[in-house]
């Protein structure tokens, strides 16, 4: 299905617009796109690095973990929002570079793990401002869960690099 | 010795070699050099839009500054090292390429903004740390620290496309 979705995108028109090298534009838009995608990764990375540092314990410290979570996710989501739209630009652009190569599948998979943990810090702040403080073995769930989640946007982001290098789809 | 010679010699060195002969090298040198850049961008952003009075209008500059700095700087060295690597696996290409050029002198230019605000307008600091809007001069200099990085991002995406 996968498959066929991708030979129906690359015959697309958009893809053939976006592809067309011959035009100025595609040179323009394409490169642009990329621009603001990786600005878009700093205000993620940044966000996620606090609040993931904040949850272990480090640095932040005059504010608490639930303030830094309503003042951040905003950010987060607004900025995913970009990335979503500049990524997909991209990949209509080339549909079977990306959608057909496993190290695109993998920060995929990566990516919905790690807004499932972001999503989880919302929730459960907003609950109670202090949830993973409640207890030891919460707090030590807090520890875990913000030592995966910045693995996690690493690996989000490294996926994203090598994309260009390893993974190709070949047939 | 001129310039070219001695990127010619650099070209020629074991390492320039070996990071061109492995499949790893250069990818994995370049993803640490994003991911770098990504959190350099990423904190003196912060720190800029408190500066333009955009966000964290609640918070005293000094405390943003002193969370972030830290973070730009040990990310800035890291986003230098591995950008030399990248640039000693092939300098004759980089050399070429007006992208670079106006990246570095970007660089140089952001570098040059910071050094003004640290040593003639923070020197006021304690006027306006508070204040959820700063004086004009705080304001302009965070508007085009934020500028420079922004077109560095540009530039490095461009050397990398054409």
């Amino acid at each position: 299905m996968l498959q066929e979705f991708t030979d129906w995108l690359s015959h697309s028109e958009l893809t053939a617009f976006l592809s067309d090298t011959t035009l100025l534009q595609t040179w323009i838009i394409i490169p642009l796109s990329q621009t603001i995608h990786i600005l878009g990764v700093a205000v993620v990375m940044i966000s996620i690095g606090v609040l993931n540092l904040r949850l272990l314990g480090v640095g932040s410290g005059s504010q608490s973990f639930a303030r830094l979570t309503a003042q951040l996710t905003p950010w987060i989501w607004s900025a995913l929002a970009v990335l979503l739209f500049t990524g997909v630009l991209q990949t209509i652009a080339e549909p079977s570079r990306e959608l057909l190569n496993s190290t695109f599948q993998l920060k995929m998979l990566l990516l919905l793990a790690a807004v499932a943990i972001t999503i989880s810090y919302r929730v459960t702040t907003a609950k109670n401002p202090n949830y993973w403080d409640t207890s030891l073995d919460r707090r030590r769930t807090g520890r875990l869960l913000a030592a995966t989640s910045l693995m996690l946007w690493l690996g989000i982001l490294s996926a994203g690099r090598l994309i260009a290098y390893f993974g190709a789809f070949e047939s | 010795m001129s310039m070219i010679d001695f990127l010619t010699w650099l070209d020629a060195t074991s390492l320039a070699e070996s990071i061109r002969d492995s499949v790893w090298l250069f990818p994995v040198f370049e993803t640490i050099h994003v991911a770098a850049i990504v959190l350099v961008i990423g904190s003196i952003a912060r720190l800029d839009l408190r500066l333009a009075g955009l966000i964290g209008r609640d918070r005293p500059v000094t405390e943003i500054s002193t969370e972030m700095l830290p973070w730009t700087w040990a990310s800035f060295a890291i986003a230098t090292v591995f950008g030399l690597l990248l640039f000693v696996s092939k300098p004759m290409v980089y050399l070429e390429m007006a992208f670079f050029d106006v990246k570095m002198i970007l660089i140089l230019l952001a570098g040059l903004n910071m050094f003004a605000f640290q040593h003639m307008t923070f020197k006021s600091v304690g006027r306006w740390d508070s204040s959820p809007l700063p004086p004009v001069a705080v304001r302009l200099a965070g508007g085009l620290s934020l500028a420079f990085w922004i077109s560095v991002v540009i530039c490095g995406r461009f050397i990398g496309f054409v």
